[in-house]
């Protein structure tokens, strides 16, 4: 008996097992304390109003939701919005900070004087901030429906959004992205035969040259076809504003500006760190061996930099993913805004809509975390 | 025994007859009790809405439905300004009341089906008939909600407002976007800024917050009304007794006008009434206050700090008022309104 006491592993798994099962209690108690005060309280409880009509118009839907939905189908368009606002902030917020971090260790002082005052300055302003003056400062800036600025007659901004035209039909693009698709695997083909027969025979593929053709050439040619041969829902003034098209809305365009310039400057220190992290020696090595800057800056400084970057960068596309949350103070209909903001006054469940927002966000957060954690052992320095 | 013991053996069976006395009389009221104990009402309002409740710059509350909390404050201590008031958002009001950080919510808040059934809260009567309608820029042309075709509305996101436009405009196949803001300030921000043609609200929310627009003579609302939202003081699930006295304080506010008693005149109407019903009121006759565990001119109180529903309607959103709202249906069912009260038997 003291011989199963005194062993480590076995008081380790005991101490996890009791952890484990008071944690369970306290979820237990908690639940049961919970749904017991609320029967008391006359307060309705579970999960039934999801499949309640919504009856919720939502300016800015990219599913099939209309106001006739059910609120599970709200939630989805809340979902969708927070992924899309999150997918793009988090690419133009990487290439916007990759620039400014670049430019932050650039020799030229003026350069990397106005990199550094952008960096000091949006890291010492809230984010709420940020996203008002996007948003009152567009709309501001913008003219009323009567007196939009047309783009070739067929796309329309003003301060209700920029309203373009879009297919009625949309087969034919569905079979162009198709094509796109097919030409990018047949680049990450390409590149793989490339690095192999350089690796076997030291002969350099002019990659890039059929990368351009393939990531710009095929998608213009197939989206160009696609556009000739579809029907388009082209918007028109009718009543107070334009009539059909997609209306890219001016909450999506200032939340988007707001996340990407706010997180450029945090990731643009984090891109500063990682190229300083890489000794100047490894420069060095890489011309001595013959390597052309561009080729040394790519196949040497720039994979050492990466593994020193991608930790601190996963934690700044989860705070995109967070952030994105402000959308809520200017009323675009992210998760935060229509589930916990509409959804939750219009049914009065707090308590399961808190609880599936909290849910969703954590699934998400930790999906984010698991790509960038395996993206960060892939690149992860090889040692023998 | 000593004499210590005996003491308090004695002191804890008088403690108990009285217990026992006072609870054949009246059922326990937490919340009562609560406000004594602590002193003040806590009063649930409107973050900020002209008219219903706004803060001036001194930070004193004013407005119809800060009335309202304050002479519950008066019924129940005998001191209208004995009122902490919380704001509240669209979003926050129900959590606010639904844990017990306030003990009543007088806020511009339309009674519900849903929200009765559903939230654990009771509606205790109604102290504003209102409409919604909607506020657009005179210069649009605009003049009945039909008119909207392809307009941006701005409202509140999670009120009766967002759900009634949304069914209206569909169930008339008239395509508008409609734009939800987490607070009415925000959405009348966005309103005034130029994103939206329209802002939607009841008459006289959109009375109140046009005083906040940069160029209020710019804007009409409009007179045609798409629903019928009647607003009054609301309470949480349980302790009928506190219910009550909230429901019976706006009805003997609205029975004071009907009854022609006045803040000016109710000491006289005390003193010299013969109306069997105003002596009861006001407390010369009989026990009404303490019928509900009240001081016995709880009303009387309410009436000489607060005035009756008259004074106080014409002082917040009347003609008193910079909204100049008309009586219309708040008027007393004896002039053609929907004020009804009933007796104080």
């Amino acid at each position: 008996m003291t011989r199963y006491f005194y062993d480590k592993r076995v008081r380790e798994i005991f101490w996890q097992v009791a952890l484990l099962a008071g944690l369970a209690v306290t979820i237990v108690l908690v639940v049961r304390n919970a749904s017991q005060n609320m029967v008391n309280a006359g307060m309705a409880s579970g999960f039934d109003f999801l499949w309640r009509t919504s009856g919720i118009d939502v300016p800015f839907v990219l599913t099939s939701y209309t106001p006739e939905s059910n609120i599970l189908a709200l939630l989805w368009v809340g979902v969708a919005n927070t992924l899309v606002i999150t997918f793009v902030a988090a690419i133009a917020a990487t290439l916007l900070g990759f620039v400014i971090g670049v430019a932050r260790l650039s020799p030229n002082k003026l350069l990397s004087g106005l990199a550094g005052a952008y960096i000091e300055f949006v890291r010492n302003i809230p984010l709420l901030f940020f996203v008002l003056f996007w948003y009152f400062g567009v709309i501001a800036a913008l003219p009323g429906p009567r007196q939009s600025i047309g783009l070739f007659a067929v796309a329309f901004l003003n301060n209700r959004g920029l309203t373009i035209p879009i297919p009625t039909d949309g087969t034919a693009f569905r079979i162009a992205a198709v094509v796109v698709l097919a030409g990018f695997l047949a680049q990450a083909a390409i590149a793989v035969w490339a690095k192999r027969r350089r690796d076997a025979t030291g002969a350099i593929f002019p990659v890039w040259a059929t990368g351009l053709a393939l990531f710009l050439g095929v998608p213009a040619v197939a989206f160009g076809v696609a556009a000739v041969v579809s029907a388009w829902d082209v918007p028109a003034l009718r009543g107070f504003n334009f009539r059909g098209g997609f209306v890219l809305v001016p909450e999506f365009v200032a939340l988007f500006a707001a996340l990407a310039t706010y997180t450029a400057g945090f990731i643009a220190e984090i891109v500063r760190g990682g190229i300083q992290s890489v000794v100047k020696g490894q420069w060095e090595a890489a011309y001595a061996l013959g390597l052309r800057p561009n080729r040394a800056l790519n196949l040497v400084v720039i994979p050492q930099a990466m593994r020193v970057m991608i930790p601190p960068l996963t934690s700044q596309y989860l705070n995109v993913l967070k952030n994105s949350s402000f959308g809520a103070a200017i009323a675009f209909p992210e998760l935060v805004s229509v589930f916990v903001g509409s959804a939750l006054t219009n049914t009065g469940q707090a308590i399961e809509i808190i609880a599936i927002t909290l849910a969703i966000y954590l699934a998400l957060g930790l999906a984010v975390s698991a790509f960038m954690n395996w993206y960060n052992a892939r690149t992860r320095l090889v040692t023998r | 025994m000593t004499l210590l013991a005996r003491g308090v053996f004695g002191a804890a069976l008088l403690a108990l007859g009285a217990g026992a006395a006072s609870a054949q009389q009246l059922a326990p009221s937490p919340t009562l009790d609560a406000i004594r104990a602590r002193g003040h009402l806590e009063c649930g309002v409107h973050l900020g809405l002209p008219g219903f409740s706004f803060a001036n710059d001194k930070g004193e509350w004013t407005g119809l439905d800060v009335d309202f909390c304050r002479a519950v404050a008066a019924a129940v201590l005998g001191d209208a300004n004995k009122v902490r008031y919380t704001p509240t958002s669209v979003q926050q009001r129900w959590p606010v009341l639904q844990s017990g950080q306030v003990d009543l919510l007088s806020r511009n808040t339309t009674i519900t089906y849903s929200r009765n059934a559903t939230l654990g809260v009771n509606f205790q009567g109604i102290n504003f008939y209102e409409g919604q309608t909607f506020i657009v820029r005179t210069a649009s042309g605009a003049k009945k909600p039909t008119d909207l075709e392809n307009a941006s509305i701005c409202v509140a996101a999670g009120s009766t407002e967002e759900r009634t436009a949304a069914d209206y405009f569909r169930e008339r196949n008239i395509k508008v976007s409609i734009i939800n803001f987490q607070k009415n300030d925000d959405a009348i921000a966005a309103y005034d800024a130029g994103r939206c043609d329209s802002y939607t609200a009841g008459v006289g929310a959109l009375a109140g917050q046009r005083i906040k627009l940069k160029t209020p003579g710019e804007h009409t609302i409009m007179t045609e009304l798409i629903s019928n939202d009647p607003q009054g003081p609301v309470t949480r699930w349980g302790d009928e007794r506190w219910q009550a006295v909230v429901r019976w304080v706006l009805n003997g506010m609205i029975a004071a006008e009907q009854l022609g008693v006045t803040s000016k005149n109710v000491e006289d109407m005390r003193a010299n009434s013969k109306n069997a019903e105003i002596r009861r009121l006001l407390g010369a006759d009989g026990n009404f206050g303490a019928m509900l565990g009240l001081p016995n001119e709880w009303m009387f109180n309410a009436i000489k700090q607060v005035g009756n529903y008259s004074e106080s309607y014409e002082r917040t959103v009347g003609k008193g008022s910079p909204l100049g709202l008309e009586r219309g249906s708040n008027q007393l069912w004896t002039r053609g309104g929907l004020l009804f009260t009933p007796p104080f038997q």
